[in-house]
């Protein structure tokens, strides 16, 4: 059996295993034990410099109300959502569409459009910064989280016709065309054939997609400023104090705006697993 | 009346003609198989009757009425496809109904219709099921349970029976047949398997490379094949094929052996004799050395050379035969079972 099980390696093997792994684990974790840490730290611990020792108190339920209590956190994750699920809804959706109409018709430019959604993907993103804020400046949608989930939708449905398109792709042809046969028109082939049997591949990109638009904070930044629109990666920074850096409060909003991604990740777990490898293999 | 006419139909990718000029005329309620090895075009000529690839040139038409830009829909056809197509979210009973649930048939028409077609083929305790839920026969009932209660003018079978293992394979065959004669429905079945198609078919229509090599009933395929691709195409086994020189209604072989023969034919041609069809006899003039005997209980095959020669010939012999490597057996050929063909183009010489 490869690879051989630890029970029934040499004595050796097995100590520096189990040394090794520990060791390794909380490497791995640290970055994440102490913000989990910092979290539940009084104000004073940090100005102490004691960042890493053992904490004077735990002040967990005081941090955590703080948060909410007296910075607008509760408004940058309601902006969070309203740019992450309307992106989510927009791009899995668009997508279905193109990605049917690329892999079920023969046009002349199928090719041709398919590579450009594609190519898409390959464009650095932050070269685009500039004109992103001026286009959506001059349509009158910068700082509002309606722009923020247009353009998201905008550049994740390349991604996700992709996506859809192998997918679909890879259905056995023959149903569409026993639909056809039988009369049923092509939306409603679209609509009754083909759209019940993408659940898997919608449900996988729907996980991804939550994750990557929830934890972006590049166009957040570009595109948002202030409470009212930023989502919860960019509106992080600002629970610091205008002079006081309130370390154990950023973290505290960390973990928070984590949570929604790390659920989402546990309940779906399997879609999500799923979502990465599908596609990729055609 | 649903006859099919194939007038004069070509089918080209680009540059390339893959179907050449394709005659044909279908009866009413005839069933027809198209054979032929892959890549002969089979498909595509079923494909492009059920609409589903474009006619390039010549015409189809069912009945007087010419369908070549016709959608699918408009035909009034069913089709079985090699993997069932059966839509995998549905049960069995919304398989077969969802056709006429399309056409808006009535709720209680739809119902009746797929209760007659489930008893037909005695799905009927399967109604409730998901196709994957079914084996590979039963889901090969449930694709001709959608064809059927849609009651079409025509049927289109293509290779539907290819992914049965044999046993089934043998016995869907017989229902296939039997379902076709109680209906009375014109039918095409597509197949490359040359004992389907001599069980099945009313007449065959033997492609090979976009050509119709002959078009006739099984016992005229099998006993006057066109060509030597139809003659080696159907039967099994193979027709062994000896190149030969005619002369004066003599036939000489290679190793010098002279047959007598009916033929009019003058200088090469090439001799098809069926295995089942060369006499075991102490005097024969065909000397055949044996490589290798096969045991198939009923009959054995003897695998080998002509005396002398590189040629293979094959004699299928009645029963259990003990012939060892490197014996010599002698054969003769009747002159009825001779096929003389042209050694050039193939084609039969009479």
């Amino acid at each position: 059996m490869f690879p051989t099980p630890i029970a029934r390696t040499s004595s050796g093997t097995q100590i520096a295993y189990k040394i090794a792994l520990p060791v390794a684990l909380v490497l791995w974790l640290l970055p994440l034990i102490a913000v989990a840490l910092t979290s539940v730290r009084s104000a004073g611990d940090i100005t102490a410099g004691n960042y890493w020792g053992w904490p004077t108190s735990f002040n967990l339920l005081a941090n955590y109300t703080a948060i909410f209590e007296n910075t607008p956190i509760g408004k940058y994750i309601l902006n969070s959502f309203k740019v992450t699920i309307p992106t989510v809804i927009g791009s899995v959706a668009l997508s279905c569409m193109t990605g049917f109409a690329l892999a079920v018709y023969k046009f002349r430019a199928n090719l041709i459009v398919f590579f450009m959604f594609v190519a898409g993907n390959f464009v650095p993103f932050q070269i685009l910064m500039v004109p992103v804020r001026d286009l959506t400046l001059n349509m009158g949608i910068y700082n509002t989280t309606a722009g923020l989930a247009l353009f998201h939708i905008a550049f994740q449905t390349g991604f996700c016709t992709l996506f859809m398109r192998n997918f679909i792709k890879a259905m056995p042809f023959e149903l569409i065309e026993a639909a056809r046969v039988e009369g049923v028109s092509e939306i409603k082939i679209f609509w009754y054939v083909v759209l019940p049997l993408m659940k898997p591949a919608i449900a996988a990109l729907s996980v991804l997609i939550f994750t990557f638009i929830w934890n972006d904070y590049f166009w957040a930044t570009v595109l948002t400023q202030g409470a009212d629109t930023q989502p919860i990666t960019a509106g992080l920074y600002s629970l610091n104090g205008q002079w006081v850096a309130a370390w154990h409060l950023v973290s505290a909003g960390s973990i928070v705006a984590a949570l929604p991604p790390v659920l989402m990740f546990f309940l779906m777990q399997r879609h999500f697993i799923a979502g990465l490898t599908l596609g990729a293999v055609k | 009346m649903a006859s099919i006419t194939l007038d004069s139909l070509t089918k080209s990718y680009g540059q390339t003609e893959v179907l050449h000029h394709i005659q044909g005329e279908i009866q009413h309620g005839e069933f027809i198989v198209i054979v032929g090895p892959s890549g002969c075009g089979k498909s595509t000529l079923l494909r492009m009757v059920a609409g589903l690839e474009t006619v390039t040139s010549g015409q189809v038409s069912i009945g007087d009425k010419v369908i070549n830009d016709l959608e699918p829909a408009d035909r009034d056809i069913a089709m079985v496809f090699q993997n069932y197509a059966l839509y995998p979210h549905m049960s069995v009973e919304q398989n077969m109904a969802y056709g006429l649930k399309i056409r808006k048939f009535p709720k209680a028409e739809i119902k009746r219709r797929v209760e007659q077609a489930a008893d037909i083929l005695e799905i009927r305790d399967y109604l409730k099921r998901k196709p994957r839920q079914l084996s590979g026969g039963q889901r090969q009932r449930v694709a001709m349970g959608r064809a059927i209660v849609r009651d079409p003018q025509v049927f289109l079978f293509d290779e539907p029976l290819s992914n049965l293992d044999a046993k089934l394979r043998v016995q869907m065959r017989l229902e296939i047949r039997k379902l076709q004669r109680r209906l009375g429905v014109t039918s095409i079945y597509v197949t490359h398997d040359q004992v389907e198609a001599m069980t099945l078919g009313d007449r065959l229509m033997v492609l090979n490379g976009g050509y119709v090599e002959q078009f006739g009933t099984p016992i005229e395929v099998y006993e006057k094949p066109a060509s030597v691709f139809v003659a080696g195409f159907i039967g099994s086994p193979s027709m062994n094929f000896i190149s030969a020189q005619a002369s004066k209604g003599q036939l000489t072989l290679p190793d010098g052996t002279t047959l007598a023969s009916n033929t009019s034919a003058n200088g090469p041609v090439t001799l098809g004799m069926r295995p089942e069809h060369l006499k075991q006899h102490g005097s024969g003039p065909i000397q055949l050395e044996v490589d290798l005997p096969e045991q198939l209980g009923a009959t054995t095959l003897v695998h080998g050379r002509i005396s002398g020669t590189e040629l293979p010939i094959t004699a299928s012999l009645n029963g259990i035969h003990a012939a060892s490597s490197g014996d010599v057996l002698r054969f003769d050929a009747p002159v009825e079972q001779m096929h003389i063909f042209d050694a050039q183009t193939g084609k039969r010489i009479e």
